[in-house]
């Protein structure tokens, strides 16, 4: 049987996908995010009080599911990001090798930096797995 | 007798360590790796774990969650299906099967997989989510062998024209009836499910999150950037090709909503 691996590899992973959750965190009214797999495991949280990990975190898995299955039936290349507003607040999805990253912004927030910000972590993420995604210089390129 | 029980728990321990772990072992560690983001590694794992014990549930619910993860929904299926076989009511098999039914636009498959998991597991908030979510989800009454039609008053299309640049223009009700598409044909009928899913899917997530009912939406894609604007009543969806501005697109989608509202006899 093959042994594990050594333990500073094991945590590498899991150490970026709270890294990238962090970052997105320290953007001005972002007010919580999680790292979700396609299966609807959670990687990484930190919610807003009140906001359950789970059913968000179900929700969030299926509706990037779906995002990827709609364009594969449409014949259209994969999605990378994605954002949804309501009246209260938006929230940002991005697509990544492991799964999706979810990112809650409220009312106020600059959708423009956190998309950008996202893309940029998606970016970092991709680089861990193969080769990176371009991602423009500043948030008003895109 | 103190000497001899501390000499066989030395020799536990080196056994421990030189023997091959069991299957038991393999799929905590697997799990594990899973939990970190390491599929392929815990893949590997829960392969090898399977080879010890295959009629192993664990193993073999672990196996569909990696499948899943792969995005290989054919062997996750039969993943799902084989925990099943040893326990007909294991709530995350039935969750699994359930967001399967979904992904295949199966609703009448995927409810009573839900209703199941809930019934000997009524605190399972991932399946209660999804059952919350569906349980909203009307179809559109249609006579036998027919599509649902727009019974509203009729439009008038060349009023609804879209912009230079935007493509694959469809405005549909929120129960998947389609109202007005660019194309027509079945590619619209694909496309006018695919954008009443992601409004359902969407708005669940944000009314979850605590944000409200979804408004707009944009999906950015490598080759087109597709715009969604909605009320409680219709959806529209309109792309553009990847390089569009994200405010241009927003935009010329609030213009045409705006157009397609006044055409339809709705208030803004």
């Amino acid at each position: 049987m093959s042994p594990e691996p050594a333990p500073p590899v094991r945590s590498a992973r899991a150490r970026e996908f709270r890294r990238i959750l962090a970052e997105m965190l320290k953007i001005d009214r972002v007010r919580g995010g999680l790292v979700v797999a396609a299966d609807g495991l959670v990687i990484a949280a930190s919610l807003p009080r009140g906001v359950a990990v789970e059913p968000l975190a179900a929700l969030a898995a299926t509706l990037g599911r779906e995002l990827e299955v709609g364009a594969d039936r449409l014949k259209r290349t994969p999605f990378q990001a994605a954002h949804f507003s309501a009246d209260n607040g938006t929230v940002f999805l991005g697509s990544s090798p492991v799964g999706f990253v979810v990112v809650l912004g409220d009312r106020e927030v600059n959708v423009g930096l956190v998309q950008w910000a996202l893309r940029k972590a998606l970016a970092s993420l991709e680089g861990a797995w193969g080769t990176p995604a371009q991602v423009p210089a500043r948030p008003e390129d895109m | 007798m103190g000497f001899l029980r501390l000499l066989s728990r030395i020799w536990d321990t080196i056994t421990s360590l030189t023997r091959p772990p069991n299957a038991a072992t393999l799929f905590r560690r697997a799990d594990l790796y899973r939990q970190e983001g390491r599929f392929e590694e815990a893949a590997e794992l829960v392969a090898q774990g399977l080879r010890l014990a295959p009629n192993n549930g664990v193993g073999h619910l672990l196996s569909a969650y990696l499948h899943l993860a792969f995005r290989q929904i054919g062997p996750a299926k039969s993943e799902f299906q084989a925990v099943l076989q040893v326990d007909p009511y294991h709530p995350r098999a039935l969750l699994g099967l359930a967001k399967i039914a979904l992904e295949e636009r199966n609703l009448a498959e995927c409810r009573p997989f839900l209703d199941k998991a809930l019934q000997y597991y009524p605190d399972f908030p991932e399946a209660r989510a999804l059952q919350e979510m569906v349980a909203g989800w009307t179809t559109a009454a249609a006579a036998p062998g027919q599509k649902p039609a727009y019974a509203g008053s009729p439009i008038q299309v060349e009023k609804l024209k879209p912009p230079a640049g935007g493509r694959e223009f469809v405005l549909t009700q929120s129960d998947g009836t389609l109202v007005f598409s660019q194309h027509g044909d079945k590619d619209a009928e694909d496309l006018a499910a695919h954008v009443t899913q992601v409004y359902r899917i969407a708005s669940a997530t944000l009314q979850r999150a605590g944000l409200g009912v979804l408004r707009r939406g944009v999906v950015q894609a490598a080759t087109e950037s597709s715009f969604f604007r909605s009320n409680d009543r219709f959806i529209l969806a309109l792309s553009f090709p990847h390089d569009v501005k994200i405010g241009f697109g927003l935009l010329e989608t609030d213009k045409l909503w705006t157009n397609s509202l006044r055409e339809l006899g709705v208030r803004a």
